[in-house]
């Protein structure tokens, strides 16, 4: 057993109102430079809807992640072979036109413009080239459907749906859609660090964040198509690469990253889980509907005085075990089961989990008034209008029952807090739900009070980070104590 | 002396030490400047003459590419001479009808200007050809037999035009620059200026084996004297090129364009080949995702 921590996310899409504040607050912080304008390190994306960039979860196209060949693990983008006769060209890179090309508008045109009998105009003018340019797409172009005929109805998602249920899922009375936020999973196999030549990238020991060093990046691009997610990209101002760096600098600092922190929704949930990295390769292999069970038997229990030990001798501080006893992710994903990883088929073993929506409540037109569709106070999970299937090629590599597991018990907790709140629903027929969905009355109550009653300490559990150790391996803290002056971060270099 | 005055000497000797070694070079450069051009003038003339004129021109020994100028200052005065020799070009342009008439029984090729020929240096050269014209000597001319080639030249003289053969010297092989009608393919080098790189006819133009043997001893054109000047092409090398240049004359026409287009036809052949096999090779590359699925939901839409 190799125990190593990792701050790992939970995004609960049953509270995601799709407002964008997550993107807006990465943006301001991160990617406003130069060069980095089309970047979206977070981004919302509705579904059924192609994403961003368009369809990047259609590997077929974009050959992101693993695969398994004759019982190895190999990267689709690339090899060490692959490599070296695709130095030159990368052949599966993404265009600017996948992402969206970036565009300002010429606001300075309503002050100056001539006199004339029409009201001036604000073209839209291109951050790349500076030129006017006719806006195509954005990084949210289908954004609350729009363009579904286009762009909702090419979902890589909707495989496997039958022709029927594709039309009903765009029926009018009966369109439906969920928010879908995104960020750097900070992967636990991930791609874009064993496709890199450079070895800039690399996975932090203390936090399991993944990192990019600008220093040592040379602009060979091969983590952006090995990425699956597509979640890292090409600087074209200082081409090198850039990613979501998890805000460790605030994370560093006890606060939650920008995103989190800003999500209105309250839907974001950090902590720390312990995990077996000796099992990463094993559990990548498995096939595709053992995959999610296996990335859950890779997590371990912080409780266990055999993992407790095994942490300690790896190095993994008190302060972090204790973090991670108290971390909401580890109930959510091992605990209750209830937060699934995005698309664990491309094997990178995400360390971001998802809680899969719950449709809303469906209704028809009955003689000019509204009808619901059940009797009953919530549909039947069968029958909501998201089809189960779509669900399960989000979050269950195409396999249903982890999915249906997650709906059954978020909606037997709901029939037990109407019960007991409400009391319109008999709590008998809630706690038999319950049992059913593999849930007790204590497991809903906690269920329910980290789902809506969290605070922000319930929320992120940020281990201190004890910078003051990480320091102390490349240099001395006291060098410059009782030193004249401020010093040089960097040795001046004189002479001829 | 005073301790102060000694001291003042040691460090101005030290800051001249330092001046002396920081102009090494220039020093260097002055010394040889300075000391080079002296030497006796008429084995300088002699040399000189070998080296720039006897390519073309003998003394006695006959006419080669250039009239023989033996008595030459007999033929035209010393003014003319110091005229003519620099600029042959400028005096054939005004029309002077003895130039013209040089140019005519050369068949058309003008004498290159000598590199490094000063008004000093072309008296001395004068001198010299008027000295040796009087003494009877001979110079230039011999050398290359006259006997007809054989089989064996041929193969050893296409080995050093073409280059399998290095030349003795050193030398840049023939096909560098040069081509001639026999070597088939896409020919040789064209590096030579028009008409001059294709040598098979290079006998009617510099006038037979006896003037083209005597060019290569020496070769008088600024490109090929820098090549050959310190690695000469030896007599019996000459003699088997020559043979190769006789043999093309004899059995082929001119190279003409023909290997210019093949050469055209089989670089656009091999770019279509490199692009059918990138082609295939990337055949699963990244193509174009959100445009194609626009356009092509747009196209359904309108059907």
């Amino acid at each position: 057993m190799d125990v190593r921590s990792q701050i790992a996310m939970v995004f609960h899409l049953d509270k995601c109102i799709g407002c964008h504040t997550c993107s807006i607050a990465c943006k301001n912080i991160w990617t406003d430079r130069r060069g980095t304008e089309y970047m979206w390190w977070n981004n919302v994306e509705t579904k059924p809807g192609t994403g961003y960039p368009t369809r990047w979860e259609d590997q077929n196209k974009y050959a992101g992640g693993w695969e398994t060949s004759n019982g190895d693990l190999q990267l689709k983008s690339t090899s060490k072979r692959k490599v070296v006769f695709n130095i030159f060209h990368n052949p599966h890179m993404p265009t600017m036109d996948d992402y969206y090309e970036p565009w300002t508008y010429d606001y300075q045109h309503l002050f100056n413009a001539p006199e004339g009998s029409d009201q001036p105009t604000a073209r839209p003018i291109s951050m790349v080239t500076g030129e006017f340019i006719n806006i195509e797409s954005g990084p949210n172009w289908d954004d609350d459907l729009g363009g579904s005929p286009v762009y909702a109805e090419n979902d890589p998602n909707l495989a496997g749906l039958t022709p029927e249920q594709r039309q009903q899922l765009f029926a009018v009375e009966r369109l439906v859609f969920f928010y879908f936020p995104r960020i750097c999973n900070h992967c636990s196999n991930p791609a874009c660090v064993a496709s890199c030549p450079s070895g800039a990238l690399y996975k932090r020991g203390e936090d399991g964040i993944v990192l990019l060093d600008q220093k040592r990046c040379r602009g060979w691009r091969s983590c952006i198509a090995a990425c699956p997610y597509k979640k890292v990209f090409f600087n074209w101002s200082t081409g090198k690469s850039e990613k979501c760096i998890l805000c460790f600098p605030r994370v560093e600092t006890g606060q939650a990253p920008a995103c989190f922190h800003s999500c209105v929704g309250r839907i974001r949930y950090l902590g720390v889980l312990l995990y077996d990295a000796s099992r990463i390769e094993e559990v990548a292999k498995l096939p595709d509907d053992q995959l999610v069970e296996g990335q859950r038997s890779m997590l371990l229990d912080p409780f266990d005085p055999a993992v407790i030990a095994g942490a300690r001798a790896n190095g993994v501080t008190e302060s972090t075990i204790e973090s991670a006893q108290k971390s909401p992710v580890y109930q959510f994903v091992k605990v209750w089961k209830i937060a699934l990883p995005p698309h664990i088929e491309f094997r990178t073993l995400p360390m971001l989990f998802y809680v899969p929506p719950m449709s809303p409540v469906m209704s028809h037109m009955e003689e000019k008034t509204k009808e619901h569709n059940s009797e009953e106070l919530f549909h039947d999970i069968e029958e909501a209008r998201v089809p189960m299937k779509f669900l399960a090629n989000l979050f269950g590599a195409g396999h249903e029952g982890k999915v249906r597991y997650a709906l059954k018990k978020q909606k037997a907790v709901r029939w037990y807090r109407r019960a007991l709140t409400v009391g319109d629903v008999d709590l008998a027929v809630a706690l038999r739900m319950l049992t059913e969905a593999d849930c007790t009355p204590e497991e809903a109550d906690a269920i329910y009070k980290l789902t809506s009653l969290c605070s922000f300490d319930d929320r992120f559990v940020i281990p201190p980070a004890h910078r003051e150790e990480a320091i102390q391996m490349f240099e001395d803290p006291l060098e410059h104590k009782q030193g004249a002056g401020f010093g040089f971060l960097s040795v001046p270099h004189r002479g001829m | 002396m005073n301790p102060h005055s000694c001291r003042y000497w040691s460090e101005a000797a030290r800051s001249l030490a330092v001046v002396l070694v920081r102009l090494r070079f220039v020093l260097a450069a002055a010394a040889i400047f300075l000391f080079l051009p002296a030497g006796a003038p008429a084995q300088d003339a002699a040399a000189f003459f070998k080296q720039n004129c006897s390519s073309c021109h003998t003394i006695g020994g006959g006419r080669l590419a250039g009239p023989d100028l033996k008595n030459v200052h007999t033929r035209r005065d010393r003014a003319w001479l110091k005229q003519y020799i620099p600029n042959p070009r400028a005096m054939m342009d005004r029309g002077d009808p003895y130039a013209l008439k040089l140019l005519q029984s050369a068949q058309g090729v003008i004498m290159p200007p000598p590199q490094g020929l000063t008004d000093a240096r072309l008296d001395e050269i004068l001198n010299f050809i008027e000295a040796e014209s009087k003494s009877g000597r001979v110079w230039g001319g011999g050398g290359i037999s006259d006997r007809p080639y054989t089989a064996a030249d041929l193969v050893t003289g296409r080995g050093l035009f073409t280059g399998t053969t290095p030349l003795s010297k050193g030398g840049p092989a023939c096909i560098s620059c040069h081509t001639v009608g026999t070597l088939g393919g896409l020919g040789g080098g064209r590096l030579a200026p028009f008409p001059q790189y294709d040598l098979t006819r290079v006998y009617e133009r510099l006038g037979g084996r006896k003037a083209v043997g005597a060019w290569l001893s020496a070769p008088a054109t600024p490109t090929m004297q820098a090549l050959f000047k310190n690695r000469p092409i030896q007599t019996d090398e000459a003699f088997a090129i020559l043979a190769t240049i006789e043999d093309a004359a004899a059995n082929s026409g001119e190279a003409d364009a023909v290997p210019l287009l093949d050469f055209f036809l089989m670089g656009l052949g091999g770019a279509v080949l490199g692009l059918v096999t990138f082609g295939t090779a990337w055949r699963t590359r990244f193509r174009s995702v959100r445009g194609s699925m626009v356009r092509g939901e747009l196209q359904r839409g309108e059907e």
